[in-house]
């Protein structure tokens, strides 16, 4: 597989705080990869500097380089980086009743020139990408009244008919019940297209990414597979809590569990499960 | 897609019979024979000829572009936005206007058919650089609005201030013109809006799809490849320049960029070129028959039409807050 995107050196200072120290990884052609950590791990911070969001590696804060195809992303019109990148974030925030046609629609800016209008091929490639996210019944419909997993697989279709090469989410599974989580985290998956996210649930970073990047206080602590990644010393280090590694008996990834070091008896059966 | 055709088309000759309707309205009595005879060959009755040409016509034409323009500021200002309640009126623009007009009509004694226009004009661009300089400091979209409110009213308590301890006369002409009139409008108006009302329209139809994209949030647009500063900066500008021209020759009229978009949205749709051609047109409806309530309902006098534009808007105001308070 070619490497599509090469991060190195990635350093976002602040005052008194560096929000990215040193990070340096590659990206390979169809990864799923899923970024995991604590809170203020730096994870969102990562995905914005590898968008170039707002221009942010022109902020002199920020030292190091985002190549994407062995070019510097900053050398990338903004238009050119949409091209690339499809973005899902955790908010959207309209007040407006926009139609799903509406929101999929903006999904072919990037493709447009000024003045352009909508021709039938960005309506059947709207209605395609729409099919694979299983809402092509949902075209007429609000945006708003939609349910919170409907709406990130809108934003997932909407990425598709961008047409891009990288999906990044930010938080996909965030305000969404077992069900949707599983669900969108699934359809991620057979997109077939390369794919880096941030995920909170360790145990569905586990399930449904190939890679994990483990990040803490900025740093980049562990790059690897979900078994390299999820080991309990590690995890116990960056989450400062005890951590038990087991296998899922349905789906043979690894599951972690974390439990409060002061509870002896849950401690114990944690321990009984292991040896079971 | 066919129905929202159907109802532009609809709109369209709406405006076009609304426009002829209105030519039928006002003081001086001229039967209908007369006035086909007058607009399809020439005039037998010399004065029929000037209340027609230079009087009625030049009129209805400034108040269908006024009310193009008026419209069309308010859809643009709403949708850059996420603001359903932005109007040119709320952030300054007005204001500013008013007091360009004030310190022109106070210092200067004649010229004044050039010098007013351009002093409102001045004025209405002054207050818009205060907001935005106002809501670049505090970094907050949702502050444009609270930041305009607020020049608002200071420029308005300055015009005031200006206007008590100004002379009579000219301080009874700023309030007149402040309440907004149709009455002194000419041919040339209409020229001057209508280059600004097209410059304005091919602008946003060019970047619809821009704008469009800021409906989800400033993130989703920044990740579809807009700058949202410099489009909204722009979007912004040319609102300025729409309203201010149209204040500049009409004086005050409220409200209008408010309530037609409102309508809009309900009956076409809540993207931005739908929005802005719906909005031209309603507009256009709109004030054309404000402007025949204004000139025809009293027997020997005008009211300005400000005064009724800003008496539906307050009440449609109210109506949306009882609306959504419905909703929520």
């Amino acid at each position: 597989m070619s490497t599509l995107l090469n991060i190195s050196q990635l350093t976002w200072q602040v005052p008194n705080k560096a929000i990215l120290q040193d990070i340096n990884f590659n990206v390979r052609k169809g990864e799923v990869i899923g970024i995991i950590g604590p809170n203020g791990a730096g994870k969102t911070s990562l995905l914005r500097c590898i968008t170039n969001q707002n221009n942010i590696l022109a902020n002199t804060n920020v030292t190091g380089s985002v190549q994407l195809k062995n070019r510097a992303i900053t050398k990338y019109s903004a238009k050119e980086v949409a091209q690339h990148f499809a973005l899902v974030m955790q908010k959207n925030d309209t007040i407006f009743a926009l139609s799903v046609q509406d929101v999929m629609k903006m999904g072919l800016l990037p493709h447009k020139t000024l003045f352009s209008l909508d021709c039938d091929h960005d309506k059947a490639q709207i209605n395609l990408a729409l099919k694979k996210v299983g809402l092509e019944q949902a075209l007429k419909s609000h945006f708003n009244q939609l349910s919170g997993g409907e709406q990130q697989r809108v934003l997932i279709a909407r990425a598709l008919v961008q047409a891009s090469q990288v999906l990044i989410l930010d938080e996909p599974t965030n305000h969404l019940d077992v069900f949707y989580q599983h669900q969108v985290l699934q359809l991620v998956n057979k997109l077939n297209i390369t794919v880096i996210m941030t995920v909170h649930d360790l145990n569905l970073a586990s399930l449904y990414c190939q890679r994990l990047l483990l990040l803490n206080q900025g740093q980049l602590i562990s790059d690897g597979s979900p078994e390299e990644v999820l080991t309990p010393k590690q995890l116990s280090q960056v989450f400062g809590l005890p951590c038990q590694q087991s296998i899922d008996a349905m789906t043979g990834a690894i599951q972690v569990s974390f439990y409060l070091k002061n509870t002896d008896k849950q401690q114990n059966q944690y321990s009984e499960l292991v040896d079971e | 897609m066919n129905k929202v055709a159907t109802t532009l088309l609809a709109l369209t000759v709406l405006v076009i019979l609304s426009a002829m309707a209105a030519i039928t309205f006002g003081p001086a009595d001229i039967d209908s024979s007369e006035l086909i005879t007058c607009l399809v060959s020439s005039c037998q009755n010399p004065i029929a000829n000037v209340i027609i040409w230079q009087v009625r016509i030049p009129r209805i034409l400034v108040a269908l572009v006024a009310g193009m323009g008026l419209a069309i500021a308010g859809a643009i200002l709403q949708n850059t936005t996420r603001n359903p309640l932005a109007d040119p009126y709320l952030f300054g623009i007005v204001s500013g206007a008013g007091l360009g007009a004030t310190i022109a009509n106070i210092s200067l004694a004649d010229n004044l058919t050039i010098a007013l226009p351009l002093a409102a004009f001045l004025g209405a661009l002054f207050s818009v650089i205060i907001v935005v300089f106002i809501a670049k400091v505090l970094q907050r979209m949702e502050q444009l609005l609270l930041a305009g409110v607020a020049v608002s009213f200071m420029l308005a308590s300055i015009t005031q201030f200006i206007l008590y301890f100004g002379e009579p006369f000219a301080t009874n002409r700023v309030i007149f013109w402040l309440m907004g009139s149709l009455a002194r409008v000419e041919m040339s108006n209409f020229y001057v809006i209508s280059s600004v009302l097209i410059v304005a329209i091919i602008t946003v139809i060019a970047l619809h799809r821009q704008i469009d994209a800021l409906l989800l949030g400033d993130e989703s647009a920044a990740s579809l490849g807009v700058d949202v500063d410099k489009l909204r900066l722009l979007m912004l500008g040319i609102c300025a320049a729409l309203t201010a021209t149209i204040v500049a020759y009409c004086g005050g009229i409220g409200f209008v960029g408010l309530m037609i978009p409102h309508i809009v949205r309900q009956l076409i749709g809540v993207t931005t070129l739908k929005l802005i051609i719906g909005s031209a047109l309603i507009g256009a409806i709109f004030l054309i028959w404000v402007d025949v309530i204004a000139r025809s309902s009293l027997p020997h006098a005008e009211i300005p039409i400000g005064i009724i534009t800003s008496a539906l808007g307050s009440i449609f105001f109210l109506f949306i807050m009882y609306r959504s308070r419905a909703i929520s």
